[in-house]
């Protein structure tokens, strides 16, 4: 898993580093500064209940899925370093599920269909995938390091997964139809030439996501997913529209063999990886 | 902000502030990897690394009281899932869950608390992480608090306009009120982020930080690392043959 996201982190700071040159760093900066700050505006959705944006689709239609991809990991490491949010054992597996799948996944759509007739459904569908990937990944790597589940738990949570995926989807309409009308050109149009590496990337993460869907489907019954279920239950407030906080620390949670390989690649991704790729700059 | 205190404890003057970023860093690998794999006697070994952080916050000169505080802001998630499964009949799982994450967020609070976050990108940067990433986590974290400020303001005012007085509005009206706040936010973080880095050209800006003081790798930092990466092992090791 982490594997999979050190190498992808590389190409994702290498690439945004070609796109944007360090002429960008403020604004990728300020704009990650302005994710956690939209966390503090809330949506109502349903009864009682409230979301907020979690962005990744946001920023890859209007600053391209690699500084989406940087500003997301640059949150996820301010938030495990300065708010003790999110758990420094897990740092890898969420950058890999929300910085990397996440963004890509997101940033899909809008890649395909976003000039045409279809850009909102598109725009949509990007804010829905990009929150629903994540989610999935969390869950089918906890499933694959050792935790059971029993299938009613799982159903439920996934159902609380498409829903929380819908309400991201919406604010993210939201978001970039009002923002279009007080500012026209800020979202960047998706590139003509497609290309290859993205897509591949991308295609790999939904198949990675289905794939986890499909075992999280056949898993066997246990104790653990339970958590998952009053976690859910007792944070559906905060945690309509990002499930990920929880997944994150049910991750850390979930002390297997497998689980501390992750954590520890998780924290060499952040410094070994990138220092590979950072030297040959 | 409450987390305005980790600003302020990390300009502390203790001999632990004073080791080099790079040792620190690599203290702390050690001691999550020790944490996170552990799998015998986790009673034991909480203990004992408890006692070795409590130690690193003394010698830091850090309020124990808060410190300790601050790095529970990790369990009210871990907590819940623990609580679940000593339900379940697993109590041992809930407390190894419980042990762990508390302890990986004081070791990191530890860490952050005794470097300035400027002195910590440096270090890192130092040892290879890509500049880029560094950068882009610096300017969040400076421009965090304006932003969110500026959120809170926004929040505070459409209260008053009456945004959370459930019967006024219908909740699509409330949901697109919100959209377009969130819409405003954000052309000004653009914005503001243009200003910023005219600014900065303005200034003569070469690209990358020039830190005030280049951090040092001295013997002490050698011994530091020496001592504080081994002495995990060295109580992983012993408890575990011990038991």
């Amino acid at each position: 898993m982490d594997a999979v996201a050190a190498p992808a982190v590389g190409y994702v700071v290498r690439k945004a580093q070609r796109d944007f040159d360090e002429v960008k760093v403020p604004l990728l900066g300020v704009m990650g500064a302005f994710v956690f700050a939209a966390q503090m505006i809330n949506f109502p959705v349903g009864v009682g209940t409230s979301g907020h944006l979690v962005g990744g689709a946001l920023l890859a239609c209007t600053l391209g899925p690699a500084a989406a991809a940087v500003v997301m990991c640059a949150i996820l490491a301010i938030q495990a370093l300065v708010f003790q949010d999110g758990g420094i054992l897990a740092l890898g597996a969420n950058v890999f599920n929300m910085a990397i799948a996440g963004v890509l996944v997101g940033y899909l759509p809008y890649h395909l269909w976003g000039r045409g007739r279809g850009r909102r459904a598109a725009i949509f569908a990007g804010g829905a995938l990009s929150l629903l990937t994540s989610a999935v990944l969390a869950l089918s790597e906890l499933l694959i390091s050792g935790v059971r589940m029993p299938g009613p738990v799982l159903g439920l949570s996934l159902v609380l997964f498409v829903v929380s995926a819908l309400v991201e989807g919406a604010i993210t309409v939201a978001v970039v139809v009002a923002l279009e009308r007080i500012q026209p050109n800020v979202m960047r149009a998706p590139a003509p030439g497609r290309s290859p590496a993205l897509a591949a990337l991308a295609l790999a993460a939904i198949l990675l996501a289905a794939g986890g869907a499909l075992f999280a489907s056949t898993a066997p019954d246990g104790i653990e997913q339970l958590a998952i279920r009053t976690g859910i239950a007792s944070h559906a407030r905060a945690l309509i529209a990002s499930p990920l906080k929880d997944y994150q620390a049910t991750w850390l949670g979930s002390g297997w063999p497998a689980q501390a390989a992750a954590g520890l690649a998780g924290l060499g991704l952040v410094f070994g990886a990138c220092l590979l790729i950072g030297r040959k700059r | 902000m409450h987390h305005v205190t980790l600003d302020t404890w990390s300009r502390g003057a203790s001999a632990l502030h004073r080791r080099d970023p790079r040792a620190k860093v690599a203290a702390l690998i050690v001691f999550l990897v020790v944490l996170g794999t552990a799998q015998r006697d986790l009673a034991w070994l909480g203990a004992v690394l408890f006692a070795f952080l409590l130690a690193g916050l003394r010698w830091a000169k850090l309020p124990l009281r808060a410190a300790l505080a601050r790095a529970g802001v990790v369990l009210p998630f871990t907590a819940m899932f623990a609580a679940v499964s000593w339900l379940a009949g697993d109590p041992a799982r809930g407390a190894a869950l419980v042990m762990k994450s508390y302890l990986s967020a004081l070791a990191v609070l530890l860490l952050v608390s005794t470097t300035p976050l400027p002195l910590l990108l440096r270090g890192l940067e130092m040892t290879g992480t890509p500049r880029f990433l560094l950068m882009v986590a610096q300017f969040l974290y400076r421009y965090l608090f304006v932003i969110s400020e500026e959120a809170q303001h926004m929040r505070i005012a459409a209260a008053a306009r009456g945004a959370t007085v459930g019967g006024l509005t219908g909740n699509g009206a409330r949901f697109r009120a919100a959209a377009g706040a969130l819409a405003v936010l954000f052309a000004r973080s653009y914005g503001r982020a243009e200003l910023i880095h005219r600014a900065m050209l303005a200034r003569g800006f070469p690209g990358y930080f020039r830190p005030l003081i280049a951090p040092r790798f001295s013997r002490t930092d050698t011994l530091f690392a020496g001592i504080c990466g081994a002495s995990p092992i060295v109580m992983r090791i012993i408890i575990e043959s011990v038991a």
